[in-house]
């Protein structure tokens, strides 16, 4: 989704009630599966629009927003490490870090 | 107005801007989360109070609008701010409406293009066959008079003539744009580019329309030359027309 998309989404989900928490990624070292400005939405039900990433780190990314819409209720800066050694089941092995800003709406 | 309420109305105008958010702060002043919008001419609309704070933030913002570059600053001893750049979704203009614009037009909304599909003839603009596009249905030459065509529009020609080509050529190019490309034989090319050539459109602008059109993937049917095309619009949102021109010559212009 595109920054408009995900900004347009976020009025509508906002305005039929829906707590979300949107996923930015502020800051990003080596290899990771998208660049710095990718964002997310996470709704209260799970549901994700948008991707920071894929399979790579997105679920780490899913259960810190719930946490921030849930039960902390605040923004959150979080580090996710794609640095897995290759071969590592499920692992994440894309050999870089990002940096994610997490905010509830 | 709530604040993600006015970028959607700055991004609805089609325009171009910071919105800085604190992600690291111990001042209660300046919470995480707060933001600012920062448009080009440097003011501010948000919700930093502190003069200092913002005349900080200033100066890296505007820069950051100038390279087009995200990054993230540090405005105080401890308080961090990504800085955004934000735009509008890349507009689309497909001029004919036939079976490559069938495809094209989907692949280009799921890449986030607004899309726009013009056509002389009612049966094939027709709004059931572009879901999600805006079509019009009118004469070529009327229709683009009227149309704003800004640096940020992207514009491919795929009309069912040559002379419907020239037509949209002819309007088209007296403005800037993303992108131009244009479909068709290197023999119907040539004759389209030395007709606007005569009607005055000037050497180095008939040199920046892109043909053949799409990416050289080896394209056949009109499913496949729309993901060329398409391709080829990623590719110069991406990375400019120099990122087309490196992949071009890296497999010879051949197709």
């Amino acid at each position: 989704m595109t920054d408009q998309e995900i900004f347009r989404k976020l009025a509508e989900l906002r305005n039929r009630g829906v707590a979300v928490c949107l996923a930015t990624i502020v800051e990003t070292i080596g290899s990771t599966p998208r660049e710095q400005g990718a964002k997310m939405i996470v709704c209260v039900d799970g549901t994700l629009y948008g991707s920071v990433g894929g399979g790579c780190g997105e679920d780490n990314v899913r259960t810190a927003a719930l946490r921030c819409i849930i039960t902390t209720k605040t923004t959150e800066l979080i580090e996710v490490d794609l640095t897995d050694d290759l071969g590592t089941r499920n692992g994440d092995v894309c050999g870089g870090k990002m940096l994610l800003f997490l905010e509830p709406f | 107005m709530e604040l993600i309420d006015r970028v959607n109305e700055l991004l609805e105008k089609g325009e171009t801007f910071c919105l800085a958010t604190i992600v690291a702060s111990h001042r209660s002043d300046v919470p995480s989360g707060r933001k600012v919008i920062i448009l080009r001419d440097g003011s501010m609309e948000g919700e930093i109070e502190s003069k200092q704070l913002r005349m900080t933030l200033c100066d890296p913002a505007l820069e950051a609008l100038k390279e087009k570059k995200k990054r993230i600053v540090e405005i105080a001893h401890g308080v961090r701010v990504f800085i955004d750049v934000l735009s509008a979704d890349a507009k689309l203009l497909v001029c004919g409406a036939g079976h490559i614009a069938l495809h094209l037009t989907r692949f280009a909304r799921q890449v986030g293009f607004s899309v726009t599909v013009l056509d002389d003839r009612s049966e094939f603009a027709h709004t059931s066959l572009f879901p999600d596009c805006k079509v019009i249905a009118e004469d070529f030459t009327e229709a683009l008079r009227d149309m704003p065509l800004s640096p940020s529009t992207y514009v491919v020609v795929i009309t069912r003539g040559h002379e419907h080509d020239i037509e949209c050529l002819v309007e088209i190019l007296r403005n800037e744009t993303a992108y131009v490309g244009l479909i068709g034989s290197r023999r119907r090319i040539r004759f389209v580019l030395d007709i606007l050539a005569q009607e005055g459109i000037p050497q180095d602008r008939l040199k920046e329309v892109f043909t053949p059109i799409g990416l050289p993937i080896g394209a056949e049917s009109p499913a496949e030359i729309a993901i060329s095309i398409v391709a080829e619009l990623v590719c110069i949102r991406r990375k400019g027309s120099a990122g087309v021109l490196a992949l071009r010559t890296a497999v010879g212009g051949s197709k």
